[in-house]
């Protein structure tokens, strides 16, 4: 039975079985490789998108549970890098492997949604979630607060 | 040492004199007779495998080595360009398949930078000088007056500028020099300057393709179900049922492929070398091929490894290093000198299995149609890839084409092949394009290990408090005899480099390791034996400071006593100066003299290899009661010679920091009845942005050396730094990793 929800601002419908993790229909069925499989368990964050707004790892999330719902992913913020985390993140020469970007970058455009000026503890709790091996984070908080200041620059 | 140095001795640490890589001269594509370039007249100007200008002036440049993160798709193309002098913003960076013209493609023992740089260099001059030829010859001029800049030649005297785009043709025509002038670096304008990757547009937008994003028309997904004792195979599985799952294709089991061969190189009797074998799942998706297995039920032939625990492996571990083992060094007169001293200490350090556990979980997309094999490959060496393929399969090895793609971490995980073995017997039997996909679980399961290790140290002070005696005794399973086998020497065999410090600064001094059989997996993990090594050598160091009553950091800098070159045989030089000159830049930078709070400590430690020279002080803030600790900031002083990119220094340094920390704080891999207890972030963990220091300040040594490498030497401080700063914060000494709440209460 097809499952219908808002994919990046379109409407998207997939003839799926119900448990499969959202994870998977974004890789698998529709070929979206931005969103990454790290561990299958929640625990490391590469698989962060979200949903109606909250960051959601994807590979615990049963596609019937997304049915009517509204998912963004990193391919939803901009594809020319254009949106303030992404730019913040290239002008903090953020990545290495660059493989946990793509959940980072999900998991603090969630982080400022909420919290337009993060300090490094809201950081702390927001972003502990997702593992960087390379070990990024010292850039990812200066890149967190870059976006935050040029956001507010904006408003 | 022989003209052509093996594969596998670029991963060792040797390089602690500061040698570099010596790999066989390599010249750049059509210097040695490829016809790469283009015939005159055609629409882009391509004189070796590097670099090709198009019509409109763009410039494409290809890395010969493996985008892990370490940032070669940055650093390989600026040396190019740097030469060849085309517009930075104007240049393409593409990744290069495996192919010889590239050289050798082995991305490991910090070497990518080293053993380009001077290829690199050369390919960019000779088209530099190409270009000038042909400006020279259309303007009659002469030659000691045209140069090149920034995508044009320029005439000073009569003002004239050519853009590199309008030569294309005339220079085309042209025969490559074998030997092109190359810049004085005091004329650099792209090397050693800051420069933001060339891959972040990719990475934070998702379109960057890792091994995993690979796509091909009916490509099908294998999960492997694999023996969860190391060798391990298959004996009955239910695998009929499992077929008439959803969506799944097939059950193939894979026969144990047994490789006795490494890096194209092949293995010593003995050998265990890396071997394939289980059960997989080829389905229709990644999921449907998870769930399937999961329904599989596998009966093992059990592998002597099965005996093997964590528990009696450090028994042995623990007794082989209070005996004496096969002398590595030997300095002075240790026991005679050691009777003599007036104070002595001792102390047994240790530390655990690690796995590698890069964020993309391990992969491999094969396509085997006949006797060819396309393979699309997260790998670190793609010339072994084909190798091991070709020798699984049997058949030519140029049949096997190989794809480089960005690599989600490597660590040292993907120099070996077993999983492109796997990917391609799967889609040899399938019959159809075949990804093979680990589960984090597979990956914690069945990595190959940096070994576990114990060590035994003593050392003496004299009546004025200096160091006259030292003796280390270690013990660990030998990667060396792992992949060489077991005729190698003890000497070969050893898991510690008789050149790390404090060898040659101290009079009597004796090294001595003994192989503690095991039936694990071993590997090359970032920074190899020096990732443990150091922690021991640094911390037990520290030791005997504060046994003499001096600070660490004066200690330090007094053994190894004035800036000097110690001659260390095959050419090779120790220097002390660059050596000193980290330790006493991360020192003032870090404040090393400010008093700190109750509560709070530094500490420093250092490390020499891969033909760089780093520093490290870690300032701690440690909660004795509840035994918490917070690493507040660590400061690294680098040596690094030419740095080509400082910006990927940096960041190498601080990715190094933060990996050597995770080792310090959080991981272990144990084992029981051969199984490795650990399966995933929850119980293998790892650092996260909580965990990581809020501050790592890294000062790059302005240089002229060759450059040194990058991505290896960061790591082996920080824990010892750490530790030091646990002990001058606490005075509790930490003797094993990873660091424990209660060894915070108790030690």
């Amino acid at each position: 039975m097809a499952i219908s929800f808002t994919l990046n601002g379109k409407a998207q419908s997939v003839d799926v079985s119900p448990d499969m993790p959202l994870l998977w229909v974004l890789r698998d069925t529709l070929n979206m490789t931005g969103t990454k499989f790290g561990c299958g368990m929640a625990l490391c964050g590469a698989c962060t998108v979200h949903i109606n707004g909250e960051a959601t790892r994807s590979c615990i999330t049963a596609i019937s549970s997304v049915a009517g719902k509204k998912v963004t992913t990193i391919e939803g913020l901009s594809v020319d890098g254009s949106h303030p985390v992404q730019k913040a993140w290239m002008e903090e020469d953020v990545p290495q492997c660059g493989y946990c970007q793509s959940g980072q970058i999900m998991s603090a455009v969630a982080l400022l949604s909420k919290k337009p000026n993060p300090s490094d503890t809201d950081i702390d709790d927001a972003m502990s979630g997702n593992i960087c091996r390379c070990g990024t984070y010292q850039r990812i908080r200066k890149a967190i607060h870059r976006a935050a200041s040029m956001q507010a620059g904006k408003a | 040492m022989s003209a052509v140095v093996r594969r596998r001795d670029f991963l060792r640490s040797s390089a602690a004199a500061g040698a570099a890589l010596l790999l066989p001269f390599h010249l750049p594509g059509k210097l040695r007779g490829h016809h790469l370039s283009a015939s005159p007249g055609s629409n882009s100007f391509s004189p070796n495998a590097w670099l090709e200008l198009s019509a409109n002036g763009d410039a494409k440049i290809w890395c010969g080595k493996s985008e892990m993160g370490q940032g070669v798709r940055t650093s390989l193309p600026m040396i190019v360009a740097e030469e060849f002098c085309c517009d930075w913003r104007r240049v393409q960076v593409l990744q290069a398949d495996l192919d010889p013209k590239y050289g050798e493609q082995l991305t490991g023992g910090s070497g990518s930078v080293r053993d380009s740089y001077s290829n690199l260099r050369k390919a960019g001059a000779a088209a530099r000088e190409m270009l000038i030829s042909a400006a020279v010859a259309q303007w009659n001029v002469p030659r000691s007056e045209c140069r090149a800049e920034n995508g044009f030649i320029l005439h000073a005297h009569t003002q004239r500028k050519i853009a590199f785009e309008e030569l294309l043709s005339s220079a085309s025509g042209l025969q490559p020099p074998a030997n092109p002038p190359l810049k004085s670096p005091s004329d650099f304008t792209l090397i050693g300057k800051p420069t933001r990757r060339t891959d972040s547009l990719a990475k934070v937008t998702g379109s960057a393709k890792f091994g995993l994003d690979t796509r091909a028309p009916g490509l099908l997904v294998a999960s492997v179900e694999r023996c969860p004792m190391y060798g391990g195979t298959p004996r009955r599985s239910n695998a009929d049922e499992v077929k008439s799952a959803p969506h799944v294709r097939a059950v193939i089991e894979v026969k144990s492929v047994h490789l006795t061969h490494q890096f194209g190189e092949t293995s010593g009797p003995g050998s265990r070398n890396y071997s394939c074998s289980g059960v997989a799942v080829v389905a229709d998706s990644t999921w449907a091929a998870m769930q399937a297995r999961n329904l599989l039920k596998v009966e093992w032939n059990e592998p002597i490894v099965a005996s093997e625990s964590s528990a009696s492996l450090r028994e042995k571990m623990l007794r082989l290093a209070s005996e004496p083992g096969t002398v590595i060094r030997s300095d002075g007169d240790f026991d005679k000198a050691h009777a003599s001293a007036a104070k002595k200490i001792e102390a047994v350090y240790e530390v655990p299995f690690l796995a590698h556990a890069t964020m993309e979980p391990v992969n491999c997309t094969a396509h085997v149609r006949g006797d060819f094999c396309e393979l699309w490959a997260p790998t670190q060496i793609p010339g072994a890839a084909a190798d091991s393929v070709a020798i699984a399969l049997g058949i030519p090895r140029d049949h096997v084409k190989v794809h480089v793609t960005f690599i989600g971490g490597g660590f040292g995980r993907r120099l070996i092949q077993d999983y492109a073995v796997e990917a391609a017997l799967i889609s040899r039997d399938a019959g159809a394009p075949v990804q093979v996909v680990w589960s984090r679980e597979d990956d914690i399961r069945h990595d190959f290990y940096r070994p576990a290790a114990c060590h035994a140290l003593q050392a003496g002070l004299n009546a004025q408090d200096q160091l006259l005696s030292w003796r280390h005794r270690g013990s660990s399973p030998s990667i060396e005899t792992f992949y060489n086998g077991t005729g190698i020497s003890p000497q070969a065999s050893a898991q510690v480099d008789s050149l790390d410090f404090p060898a040659l600064f101290i009079p009597n001094f004796r090294l001595e390791f003994t192989v503690a059989e095991s039936g694990m997996p071993l590997g090359y993990w970032r920074s190899v034996d020096a990732s443990g090594n150091q922690f021991v050598v640094s911390s037990f160091f520290d030791e005997t400071a504060h046994a003499a009553g001096r600070d660490p950091l004066e200690f330090l800098l007094a053994a190894f006593g004035p800036a000097r070159k110690i001659p260390v045989g095959a050419g090779n030089t120790l220097d002390v100066g660059r050596r000193r000159a980290v330790i006493e830049l991360a020192a003032e930078k870090s404040g090393w003299h400010k008093p700190l709070a109750a509560g709070r400590g530094r500490g420093i430690a250092a490390a020499f290899g891969w033909g760089s020279y780093v520093a490290q002080v870690a300032e701690v803030t440690c909660d004795a009661k509840n035994g918490s600790i917070r690493v507040d900031r660590v400061v690294c002083a680098v040596d690094c010679g030419t740095a080509i990119n400082p910006l990927s220094v940096k960041a190498q340094m601080e990715g190094a920091i933060n990996f050597g920390l995770a080792q310090a704080l959080k991981s272990e891999i144990t084992v029981s009845n051969g199984r490795v207890e650990q399966s995933n972030f929850h119980d293998y963990e790892v650092l996260r942005m909580s965990d990581a220091p809020r501050e790592i300040e890294v000062y790059i040594m302005p240089s002229t050396e060759p450059p040194g490498g990058c991505g290896e030497p960061g790591v082996p401080p920080a824990a010892p730094a750490l530790a030091n700063a646990i002990f001058a914060a606490t005075g509790k000494r930490i003797r094993r990793l990873p660091i424990r709440v209660a060894d915070l209460r108790s030690a």
